[in-house]
C-alpha cells in the first residue's frame, strides 16, 4: 500500500519538476536563497539583500532572486525537511560543520568564482568550507570568539590583569568571587553548541574532537580530561553561574547581562553591547594553555544539487560574496571579512578592531557528517560531569563509547 | 428511476445501499489507508532499514534493534518515561477521586468549582511549560518556596514534570469519577448509613466498587499518554540536566527530526507501540478474570 | 428561589425520613469545613499559573522578581506591542484558526458519513472495515509519525495547510462516535424520507445531521481543543516561521533568546481565545473532553 503510494508520490514530484525546469529556459529564472539572522534586525537585514538582489537583478534581466530568512533556531531541521520535501533553496547560508553533512547534497562553487576571487579568500576560511579538494560555498564573513571581558566587573573587584592563560584565570577566581563576580561562564544546556563552550577547551588543552581519520572520536583524552576537570573547578569553586549549567535562562536574566561575569568567551560584544556598554567591553586573544585557539565560523553561500538553476545560481553567488559586497555584510552584521583584499573592516571602533585582530587564531570545528550527532551524546555527559553526577573522566569516556558507536554506524 | 415495482425493486434498493454505504465510507476509508493503515505498517517495516534524507532506503536487517538495545541513550529514556509513568499516574488519578470526592455533593459554588478545576485541561502543555518554566526557574516561586531549583536537579526534574502534568490533567480524571458517582445508588449509601457505617466504610464498600471500572479506564490511559509523554518535556528541559529528563518520545523526535535517522526512529515507535501492547494485554487479563 | 414541586416540602409528613437520610449523606459541619478549607486551598492553587502568566506578560522586561513581580501594578504593555508589533504572532493565530476550524468541519462530516453509513446501511465488508478503523486506536500516534511526515513530505506537503490539516482527519474515535449514536437512532426516521423520494444525500443532510445537532457540538468541541492544541504535528510539518500555529511558536519562542515577558504576552495571546469559547460553551467541553477520552 505505501509503495506504492511512495511511487506515486515520486513519479508526481518528478513529473512536477520535470515541468518546472520545462518552462522555466527561456524565461526569467527564479533563484531562491535561505539565510538566518547573519543581520539580527530583520528589517535591515531583508533591506541589504533587497538592494543587492536589485543591483543584480540589473545586471542579469533574466534572472529573479529571492532571499529568505529564516530563524537560527532548528535551521537543520528546517533544511533537511525542505530537502526531503523537494522545496530545497538553490542556495542556501551554511556553516562549516554543516557542510560534511550535507556534502552529497551540495555542488562545489569552484567553477562559479574567478580565480582571483578564490585566491582572495582568508587561507583559514578557505581551508573551513573545502570538503575532499572542492570548495562547498563561497565565504561571506567570519566570526571570531576570542576572550572579551567586562572592565566594569573588574573595576567592582579592584582586579586590573586581564587573564591570559587557565591558570591565571583560575587564580583570579576568589577574588571576584569575593565581590559576588563570575570569573567567567559556561553556558551547558545540551541545545547550546558545543563549538562556542567546550571545544575551544579542548582545543586549547591540545585535543581535538575527532582522531584524524575522522572514524573515532578523541575527546575522551588527557585533553578532553583536562579540559572538563578545569571547568569542573570552575563549578565546584562556585566561580560560575549554576543557572546557565542546567537550563537556558533568559539573557536578561544572567550574569553576564548584569556585570556580573568578568570574562567569557562564550558571547561576543554585539550580545553585550547594550548590557555593558560599549567602554566596558575587552577584547583580549583567546586563552593559552597548550595552544592559543578560539572558535570562530566561516559562513558561507552553498549551491544545493537538487537546483534546477545552476548557472544562474553560480552568477548571484558570485555576485553576492564579491569583496565589496562581504565589506557592507559584515560591517552590518558585526562580523569580519573572509576576503584579504577588504583591508580593516573597522577603523574607528576600537573594540570590533580588536576582535577582528583576533580572526587569524580562530578554527571553524570539527568538519564531520557526524559533528553536530557527536555532540548530541557530548553534551548531556559533559553537563552531567559539571553537576556532579559523573567523573570528568568517566562523563568523557561514556560519551566516546557512544559517539563511537554512531561513527561506526 | 428504474425501481418501479416488487423483488427487482428490492434487489435494486439493496444495491442502492451497499452503493451509497460504501460511498459515505470512502473518503474516511481512503484517509485511514494513507494516513494510519499505511504509516503502522510502514512504521514497522523503516525500523528493518537505513533510511535517511536525500537517500532510498536499504535494507538493513535488524541493524536498528541491535543498535537499540545496545543505545545506552534508549536504556535511560526508558527509565526516565517509566519512572515518569510510575509517578504521575497514581498521583494524578489520587487527585482526580480526591477532588471528584470534595466536589460531589451539590452545594453552593460546586459548578464554579468544577469547571476551575477543568480549566488546566483545557490549556496546551505548551503554554503550561511556558509558565511552569518559570514557576520553577530560579527566580521563581517554587524555587524559592523549596529552596532548590527543582528543573536544574537531575533527581528532582522528573518529579517537577509529574507535578505539572498532573496540574494540568486532574481535572480530567475528575469529570470521569464524578459522571461515576451519579451512578452510585443512594439508597445503597442511605442503607449504609442507617447500619451506621462511617465515611470510610461508606467508601470502602459502596462507592469503591462502583468506582473501580472508571479507575480502571483512567489508569490505561494515563498510562499510555505518559509513555507518550513529550510537550512539556520539549518546552521545560529539552531532556536536561543530562538526560535526566530525556524520554523516549524525545528520543524519537531528536532522531527523526533533528538526525533524520528514519530506520533507528522507527524502531523506537516500535518499542513504544510494544509497551502499549502490552499494557492493552495487561488491561484484557485483569478484565477477563473480573467479569 | 421558590420551592419547586419536585423537591417534596420539608414539612410532608410521608418525605420526612427520605428528607432526614439525605441530609444525613450530606457532610457533617466539620466535613463542610474542611470542603470549604480544601477548596480555598486547591482553587488559588490550580489559577495561580494563569495569574503569573498575565501579571508577568505585563511587566517590563528586566525586572521579574519573586515575589514582587506578582504585584499586578505597575502595568506595562510593552511586551504586547512587542508580540503583535514585530513577531508573527497574527499569523500563527490564523494558522491555528485554519487548521482548527478546518479540521473540525472535515472531520466532522466525514465521520457523520462513515458512521452513519457503518450504523445503517448495509454492505459487504461493513464490520471488518469498521473494526480496522477502531483498531488505529491502538497504534500510538508516534509509530506513524515518521512514515506520515515522509509521505507528506514527498507529496509536497511540508509547509502547506493541506500536508498539515490531511494526516489528522483520520480519526476513528469521531467514526466510532458517529456510529454509535447513529445506531440508536430509529430506522423509520430515515426509511420513511426515502420513501418519500429524498436522495440519499437529502436524507444524510435534512435528517441525519441536524439529528446529529447534539453529539456534532460535543465531539466538534473535542476536536478543536485537539487541534488548537497539537504540538507535535504542526512543529514537524511547519518549519517555516510563517507556517507555525501557536502552540510551535510560543515553544519557539521560549527557546530563541526572547525575553520572558514577551513569551508570555504572546501564552496569552494563545490562552484567551480559547478561554473565552470554554467561558462560552463549557458544557460541550467537559462532554467532549470526557467522552473522547484523550486531551489535546
Amino acid at each position: 500500500m505505501r509503495l506504492r503510494a511512495l511511487a506515486m508520490a515520486a513519479l508526481t514530484a518528478g513529473a512536477l519538476t520535470a515541468c518546472g525546469s520545462g518552462s522555466g529556459s527561456g524565461h526569467t529564472e527564479n533563484v531562491t536563497m535561505w539565510t538566518y539572522p547573519v543581520i539580527p534586525d530583520q528589517a535591515k537585514h531583508q533591506a541589504f539583500w533587497n538592494e543587492q538582489v536589485a543591483a543584480f537583478e540589473k545586471a542579469n534581466p533574466t534572472i529573479h532572486v529571492k532571499v529568505e530568512i529564516y530563524p537560527w533556531v532548528k535551521r537543520d531541521e528546517a533544511l533537511s525537511t525542505a530537502i526531503a520535501g523537494n522545496k530545497a533553496p538553490d542556495v542556501v547560508y551554511l556553516i562549516p560543520d554543516q557542510i560534511p553533512k550535507y556534502a552529497r547534497l551540495i555542488q562545489p562553487v569552484d567553477k562559479y568564482l574567478s580565480a582571483p576571487a578564490k585566491a582572495d579568500y582568508r587561507d583559514n576560511a578557505r581551508r573551513a568550507v573545502t570538503v575532499d579538494g572542492a570548495m562547498m560555498g563561497a565565504p561571506i564573513l567570519m566570526s571570531s570568539n576570542p576572550l572579551m571581558c567586562d572592565k566594569k566587573a573588574f573595576d567592582k573587584a579592584g582586579v586590573t590583569t586581564y587573564p591570559k592563560t587557565w591558570d591565571e584565570l583560575m587564580k583570579l577566581a576568589p577574588a571576584f568571587k569575593a565581590k559576588g563576580i563570575d570569573v567567567t561562564n559556561y553556558w551547558a544546556d545540551p541545545s547550546a553548541t558545543l563549538n562556542q563552550s567546550f571545544y575551544p577547551l579542548l582545543w586549547q588543552a591540545g585535543g581535538d574532537v575527532f582522531a584524524p581519520d575522522g572514524k573515532s572520536v578523541a575527546f575522551a583524552g588527557p585533553a578532553g580530561v583536562k579540559a572538563l576537570t578545569f571547568l569542573k573547578q570552575l563549578v565546584d569553586g562556585g566561580y560560575m553561574e549554576k543557572d546557565l549549567l542546567t537550563g537556558l535562562p533568559k539573557f536578561e536574566q544572567t550574569h553576564v547581562a548584569q556585570n556580573k561575569v568578568a570574562c567569557t568567551w562564550q558571547h561576543v560584544p554585539a550580545d553585550v553591547e547594550s548590557f555593558w556598554g560599549k567602554d566596558n567591553i575587552k577584547v583580549f586573544p583567546p586563552l593559552n594553555d597548550a595552544k592559543q585557539v578560539a572558535y570562530g565560523t566561516v559562513g558561507a553561500l552553498s549551491m544545493l544539487k537538487t537546483s534546477s538553476k545552476k548557472a544562474a545560481a553560480g552568477k548571484w553567488i558570485a555576485f553576492a560574496t564579491r569583496a565589496e559586497a562581504t565589506k557592507a555584510y559584515d560591517v552590518a552584521s558585526s562580523n569580519f571579512s573572509p576576503q584579504k583584499s577588504t583591508g580593516s573592516l573597522y577603523p574607528n571602533d576600537p573594540v570590533q578592531a580588536a576582535m577582528e585582530q583576533t580572526v587569524g587564531y580562530t578554527t571553524a570545528g570539527p568538519l564531520n557528517d557526524k559533528a553536530r550527532d557527536v555532540m548530541g551524546v557530548l553534551a548531556p555527559e559533559i553537563q552531567a560531569a559539571l553537576i556532579g553526577k559523573k567523573q570528568p573522566q568517566q562523563a568523557l569516556a561514556d560519551a566516546a563509547k557512544a559517539a563511537d558507536a554512531l561513527l561506526k554506524g | 428511476m428504474a425501481t418501479t415495482a416488487g423483488t427487482p425493486r428490492r434487489r435494486a434498493l439493496s444495491r442502492w445501499e451497499t452503493r451509497t454505504g460504501l460511498l459515505f465510507v470512502l473518503p474516511c476509508f481512503l484517509l485511514f489507508l494513507a494516513f494510519r493503515f499505511g504509516p503502522s505498517i510502514a512504521g514497522v517495516l523503516l525500523g528493518f532499514f537505513d533510511y535517511t534524507i536525500g537517500d532510498s532506503p536499504t535494507f538493513s536487517g535488524v541493524d536498528n534493534y541491535r543498535r537499540l538495545l545496545a543505545d545506552p541513550t534508549f536504556w535511560s529514556a526508558l527509565k526516565v518515561t517509566l519512572f515518569y509513568t510510575v509517578l504521575y499516574v497514581p498521583a494524578s488519578i489520587g487527585l482526580s477521586l480526591g477532588m471528584a470526592l470534595l466536589v460531589r455533593r451539590a452545594f453552593r459554588g460546586a459548578r464554579f468549582f468544577r469547571s476551575v478545576f477543568f480549566l488546566p485541561v483545557v490549556t496546551s502543555l505548551v503554554l503550561a511549560g511556558t509558565i511552569f518554566t518559570w514557576l520553577f526557574s530560579s527566580e521563581g516561586p517554587w524555587t524559592k518556596l523549596t529552596g532548590s531549583s527543582w528543573l536544574a536537579s537531575t533527581t528532582l526534574v522528573v518529579p517537577a514534570l509529574v507535578l505539572v502534568s498532573v496540574w494540568s490533567r486532574f481535572g480530567y480524571g475528575m469529570l470521569i469519577i464524578l459522571a461515576r458517582l451519579q451512578d452510585v445508588p443512594r439508597e445503597l449509601e442511605e442503607a449504609a448509613l442507617t447500619d451506621g457505617a462511617g465515611p470510610w466504610q461508606r467508601f470502602r464498600h459502596i462507592v469503591a466498587p462502583q468506582l473501580r471500572p472508571a479507575l480502571f479506564f483512567l489508569a490505561i490511559i494515563e498510562t499510555t499518554n505518559s509513555f507518550q509523554v513529550f510537550d512539556l518535556v520539549y518546552v521545560m528541559t529539552g531532556g536536561g540536566p543530562a538526560h535526566s529528563s530525556y524520554t523516549l518520545v524525545m528520543h524519537l523526535y531528536d532522531q527523526g527530526f533533528k538526525y533524520f535517522d528514519f530506520g533507528y526512529a522507527s524502531a523506537i515507535g516500535v518499542s513504544l507501540f510494544v509497551m502499549t501492547l502490552v499494557v492493552a494485554l495487561i488491561q484484557r487479563l485483569i478484565l477477563g478474570r473480573n467479569r | 428561589m421558590s420551592l419547586t414541586a419536585t423537591r417534596p416540602a420539608p414539612s410532608a409528613p410521608a418525605a420526612r425520613p427520605v428528607t432526614r437520610s439525605y441530609r444525613a449523606l450530606e457532610p457533617s459541619r466539620t466535613g463542610k469545613v474542611v470542603r470549604v478549607v480544601l477548596l480555598a486551598i486547591a482553587t488559588p492553587v490550580t489559577l495561580f499559573p494563569f495569574y503569573a502568566m498575565v501579571v508577568l506578560s505585563l511587566k517590563p522586561a528586566t525586572a521579574v522578581r519573586f515575589p514582587a513581580s506578582l504585584l499586578p501594578w505597575p502595568l506595562h504593555t510593552g511586551a504586547y506591542a512587542q508580540v503583535l508589533g514585530g513577531r508573527d504572532m497574527l499569523r500563527w493565530t490564523l494558522n491555528t484558526l485554519v487548521y482548527s476550524v478546518v479540521s473540525v468541519v472535515a472531520v466532522l462530516l466525514l465521520a457523520s458519513l462513515a458512521g452513519y453509513a457503518f450504523a445503517k446501511k448495509r454492505f459487504p465488508g461493513r464490520e471488518t472495515m469498521f473494526w480496522s478503523f477502531l483498531s488505529m486506536v491502538m497504534v500510538p500516534y508516534h509509530v506513524t509519525l515518521i512514515p506520515t511526515f515522509v509521505l507528506i513530505s514527498k507529496l509536497g506537503g511540508v509547509d502547506t495547510y493541506w500536508g498539515l490539516i490531511l494526516p489528522t482527519l483520520a480519526n476513528a474515535q469521531a467514526v466510532f462516535l458517529m456510529r454509535q449514536f447513529i445506531g440508536g437512532l430509529p430506522d423509520e426516521l430515515f426509511e420513511a424520507a426515502r420513501l418519500d423520494g429524498c436522495s440519499e444525500w437529502r436524507v444524510f443532510t435534512r435528517i441525519v445531521l441536524p439529528l446529529c445537532k447534539p453529539i456534532l457540538a460535543t465531539l466538534g468541541v473535542f476536536v478543536f481543543l485537539w487541534h488548537w492544541n497539537d504540538f507535535l504535528w504542526p512543529l514537524i510539518v511547519g518549519q517555516d516561521t510563517h507556517m507555525r500555529t501557536l502552540t510551535v511558536g510560543i515553544a519557539a519562542l521560549q527557546q530563541e533568546n526572547v525575553p520572558l515577558n514577551v513569551v508570555l504576552a504572546g501564552a496569552t495571546v494563545a490562552f484567551v481565545p480559547i478561554f473565552a469559547a470554554y467561558l462560552v460553551g463549557q458544557r460541550y467541553f467537559t462532554e467532549g473532553v470526557t467522552m473522547s477520552g484523550i486531551k489535546g
